[in-house]
């Protein structure tokens, strides 16, 4: 009886905390039904007085020869090939720590571990200058390669690593005179996978939200992510000669519509990425 | 096996990523710490300066106000955030929910909307005459606080934050909670220890280490404070100022001053202050009972 | 997906490492500007110049004009033989960051580039802009209004760029608002000051103007009408004097007035102060010639309650405006193709067609003498100022803005300064007058460290 009253009340609270976190995307949900017009003029946390949803969605995608649905395969594309590329190096690279000893292991892996805490804005206009000078500035790649780099996931899958494959697996499988290559991707990469899905999905996170790196490295419109286009759609709102105040609209359906493909990947993925995350939370 | 096959075999697992961290991670930092060493004059071109900037960038003012308003927002936010996390985190798994699942998802929601979007949302939301929170209060009849304005800022700019990471760390801490072994709650339960007991005198001891995680991540991401302040400046430009934070202080100083090696200088200052911070965080949390 | 990229192969990577490499080991740092294009001392031949332009070119041209593309399928249409590609790299201060850093790192810049005014010493100072004279730019001289070629004009003589749209200043009010409370238009500061108190009394939620404290150029087009002399710039001397008589005068009165409470500091340009137009928070709007069109679009919900006038003036007897944006095409140091660029930035901004299509597409206030002269342009009749001709009235004041006015060869650092001094003390309601003695110091010392002489202005 208690448990059940407490729970009430716990229930309550939680139900209050829950209405805060997504209290602003209820707005942008009503704001994205709205016109430019009513956005100003109506209040704010209801329905204005056209619904507009489909004609806001409609004008995001065609406005400048449809750059919105362009900036969305961009942010697809570099999301997945540095999610990807980032999970798989670390992958291996965290088994290699993880599974063999050699000499200067620990000092490399103290020092990969360090660099976790550089802050990645400061080493992202020393990039766009180096990269400058190989022609790398203003192509995906500019964007893509800083990504693949990530000692937070070599951390994790470090830790994984050492956790899931029990020694005695790897011995037999060495016994039976497997090279070392097969012995991974045949035993041990299926254990490894709740921790891959879970940088995979860390990174693809960090590089769906990326702004300061591309900010810079990137001058053509056709190459920019979903977030440095909103930014400039927004400032193009309010900037432009006039004629531009409607695009205000479209930067809020725009945004509502860049935070659903990562909200439909984390409910699709939840399984993995909870138990490869416990894994790198228990450990120090 | 040979310790030369080992090493052999162990390379072929690193080289990739240890190729890629060596290009891409310590040739740029190299590369900064070089361009700190000059000066470049929009009159008079290029010379070499020696730590002339670092000695500089220790006198400087703005920086230095820049990294006590991070250190301000760090002490206060931080811990918000991370007892809203520990608390949502504790009642997802204490079994004393209802729904637990729609709680745990939609706490974590925020986490996958982009910090531009964030931001974006957040300022409209604050907008001081026509805002959606001035409207509510309106309605109910207060007057909402200037939260654009000097004295709010910094806290709106925390609220903005702590609702883009609390879900994150929540689920770093529920993921622990997971991993408790049954057994030890048997016991607890034996024991006669009711659900408050159990997660003072169980779940949180054993949350430490995810705790600590947590903390160090949020250290990096304080100090690194940059997208939101960008773009919520277009707002309220006369409080956020060029050297708000000390990211955004680099940045103006490499892309507005074009003081590209004193911009360098600074960015390598943060990195040794948010080394020395993470570093302090670790050994003050690490202190206490195990040792 | 961008398919057309190099995919990163060892090359890529080898090259990476070397340039690395390099890039450590060699003296000079990233910061090294390209070497300056082969701009010829004397004259282009009329020979170069019909190869250029018949020869296969593309020429990338960065703009944040929306819908320029017009223009552009008019040279493309006369020069079949050249590509212009348009690319929008942002406005303002991001644009400005975007071309520095393509410049700084030597290669990514466009061979045209939008540039505004004020920002033309800024560029030419680290030698980005390619001198037109040798492309027979100054056969163009007299198609401009003379202050605007002023503009454009480097410190030895070199034409930087071609003038395309101005922004002569004056006040766009709210005729309903001004009858509603009696107040009559403004003559003079003093008039507009009386007004402005007046109208605060008889509506609390209501300020006859809002003066920006984020709002620089605008700042900047006020102390120009004022008659400060804030930048003289002769080479690398630079005479600074933003706390001049002129330049305390603008700030003391802003900063009185918003001190008093009776003018609002919004921040413009945002969502908050787009609705202060709509609700009637702001009954004046002190702006450019761009700026009519502008608000038609921003504040619909007003249309037909606008008139525009003359700004206020300190000395009625004798009219004075300043300036407040507009833009220029300019040629960037490194384009292959000198004269195939600079004849794109000349057609652009001096074909009839062109400039022409400028004032009806994009709506902009015309830097050519012709169209300012020409009653179609000045004859239209818009609506939303209730069938007032905004364009005459702006071609009048363009005649009467001051020709001597400089901008600094640093001026993004300039604003910054002004924001976190003049700007930040309008808005906390502090002594204007007095910060500026500090904006004064700031920019000496940023000055003198980038190598300067500088001398009180």
């Amino acid at each position: 009886m208690i448990a059940a009253r407490r729970s009430n009340l716990l229930t309550l609270g939680m139900t209050a905390l829950l209405v805060y976190f997504l209290f602003p995307l209820f707005w942008l949900v009503i704001a994205s039904t709205k016109t430019t017009g009513d956005l100003f003029a109506t209040f704010g946390l209801w329905f204005g007085h056209d619904f507009s949803l489909v004609a806001n969605v409609r004008a995001t995608f065609t406005h400048n020869h449809g750059e919105y649905g362009r900036w969305m395969l961009n942010t697809l594309v570099y999301a997945a090939v540095s999610a990807l590329g980032a999970a798989s190096l670390a992958t291996f690279a965290g088994y290699g720590f993880a599974r063999y000893t050699f000499r200067g292991r620990g000092p490399l892996l103290g020092l990969i571990l360090g660099t976790i805490m550089v802050p990645t804005t400061a080493l992202a206009i020393p990039t766009y200058l180096l990269f400058s000078k190989v022609s790398l500035v203003n192509t995906p790649w500019a964007v893509i390669l800083p990504s693949l780099v990530s000692p937070f996931g070599l951390f994790l899958m470090w830790v994984y690593a050492r956790d899931a494959i029990s020694d005695s697996v790897l011995e037999a499988a060495r016994i039976d005179g497997a090279g070392e290559l097969a012995i991974f991707f045949k035993v041990t990469l299926r254990s490894l996978i709740p921790g891959f899905v879970t940088v995979l999905l860390f990174t693809l996170v960090a590089t769906w939200n990326n702004y300061f790196l591309p900010l810079i490295m990137l001058n053509d419109p056709r190459y920019y992510p979903i977030t440095v286009g909103l930014s400039s759609w927004s400032a193009q709102a309010v900037g432009g000669n006039g004629g531009n105040a409607d695009l205000l609209a479209s930067v809020v359906t725009g945004s509502l519509l860049s935070v659903l493909p990562l909200i439909a990947a984390f409910l699709m993925l939840q399984r993995y990425w909870q138990s490869g995350l416990s894994a790198g939370a228990v450990k120090e | 096996m040979r310790a030369t096959a080992m090493a052999n075999r162990a390379y072929l697992f690193i080289a990739p990523f240890l190729a890629c961290f060596v290009l891409l991670f310590l040739l740029p930092l190299g590369y900064a710490g070089y361009l700190s060493l000059f000066k470049d004059q929009l009159v008079g071109g290029t010379v070499f300066v020696g730590l002339d900037n670092y000695v500089h960038a220790l006198g400087d003012a703005q920086l230095l106000r820049g990294v006590l308003r991070v250190g301000l927002f760090f002490l206060v936010q931080v811990p918000v955030m991370l007892l809203v996390a520990l608390a949502v985190a504790l009642a997802v798994d204490s079994g004393l929910l209802r729904l637990a699942g729609v709680f745990r998802l939609g706490v974590f929601v925020p986490y996958a909307v982009p910090s531009v979007v964030a931001a974006l949302m957040w300022g409209y939301l604050y907008g001081p005459d026509f805002g959606p929170l001035t409207q509510l209060g309106e309605r109910l009849g207060f007057t909402a606080p200037h939260l654009l304005g000097d004295g709010w800022l910094l806290t709106s700019l925390g609220n903005v934050v702590t609702w883009e990471f609390a879900g994150y760390n929540m689920i770093i801490l529920y993921s622990a909670l997971r991993t408790v072994p049954a057994e030890r709650y048997e016991a607890a339960a034996v024991d006669g220890a009711g659900p408050w007991r159990t997660a003072w005198h169980l779940k949180i001891p054993a949350l430490r280490p995810a705790l600590l995680l947590c903390l160090v991540f949020s250290v990096i991401g304080s100090f690194q404070l940059f997208a939101e302040p960008n773009l919520i400046q277009r707002l309220a430009p006369t409080v956020i100022n060029s050297s708000y934070t000390p990211n955004l202080y680099a940045y103006s100083l490499a892309f507005t001053s074009q003081q590209v090696n004193y911009a360098a200088a600074v960015s390598f200052l943060l990195g040794f202050v948010i080394l020395l911070v993470s570093y302090a965080a670790l050994l003050l949390a690490n202190r206490r009972p195990r040792r | 997906m961008p398919t057309s990229n190099p995919h990163p192969n060892r090359r890529t990577l080898l090259n990476l490492t070397a340039a690395a490499v390099a890039a450590l080991t060699l003296a000079a740092c990233g910061g090294s500007s390209p070497d300056a294009a082969a701009t010829p001392a004397t004259a282009v031949s009329q020979a170069d110049v019909d190869k250029a332009m018949t020869t296969p070119t593309t020429l990338t041209f960065w703009t944040w004009v929306p819908n320029i593309d017009q223009e552009v399928a008019l040279f493309q249409k006369k020069y079949p033989a050249i590509k212009v590609e348009v690319v929008n790299a942002g406005q303002g201060l991001d644009a400005y960051t975007k071309l520095r850093t393509a410049l700084k790192a030597g290669t990514g810049a466009p061979d045209v580039a939008q540039i505004e005014y004020q920002y033309i010493p800024t560029f030419s100072i680290t030698k980005s802009l390619v001198d037109l004279r040798p492309y027979g730019a100054d056969a163009n001289r007299s198609k401009f209004v003379d202050w605007t070629w002023g503009q454009v004009t480097g410190p030895n003589g070199e034409i930087l760029a071609y003038p395309q749209d101005t922004g002569p200043m004056g006040m766009l009010y709210r005729a309903d608002l001004f009858e509603k409370y009696g107040i009559a238009v403004p003559k003079t500061w003093d008039e507009f000051a009386a007004a402005a108190r007046k109208l605060h009394a008889a509506d609390p939620k209501a300020y006859l103007t809002n003066m920006s404290a984020n709002e620089a150029a605008g700042w900047h087009g006020l102390m120009w009408q004022a008659g400060s002399k804030a930048y003289t710039v002769a080479g690398t001397t630079v005479g600074l004097g933003v706390n001049d008589a002129a330049s305390k005068k603008v700030a003391g009165y802003w900063g009185g007035l918003a001190s008093e409470g009776v003018v609002s500091t919004d921040p413009d340009f945002t969502d908050n102060w787009y609705q202060g137009f709509n609700s009637g928070k702001y009954a004046t709007w002190l702006t450019a010639a761009w700026g009519p069109v502008f608000l038609s679009g921003a504040a619909k919900s007003t249309a037909g309650k606008w008139r525009a006038a003359p700004l206020p003036q300190w000395d009625a007897a004798k009219p004075v405006a300043g300036n407040w944006g507009g833009s220029t095409s300019a040629v960037i140091t490194g384009t292959k193709n000198p004269i195939a660029a600079a004849k794109f930035a000349e057609f652009l901004n001096t074909d009839p067609d062109s400039t022409a299509m400028f004032s009806t597409v994009q709506n902009f206030f015309p830097a050519a003498k012709a169209l300012l002269a020409d009653p179609a342009f000045t004859g239209q009749k818009s609506a939303f100022f209730g069938g007032q001709q905004v364009n005459e009235l702006f071609a009048g004041i363009s005649d009467t803005v001051d020709v001597g006015w400089q901008w600094p060869p640093f001026l993004d650092q300039s604003v910054k300064d002004w924001t976190e001094t003049t700007g930040k003390a309008l808005a906390d309601r502090g002594d204007a007058a007095a910060a500026t003695d500090q904006w004064q110091a700031r920019l000496t010392a940023y000055a003198k460290d980038q190598g300067f002489s500088v001398s009180a202005g």
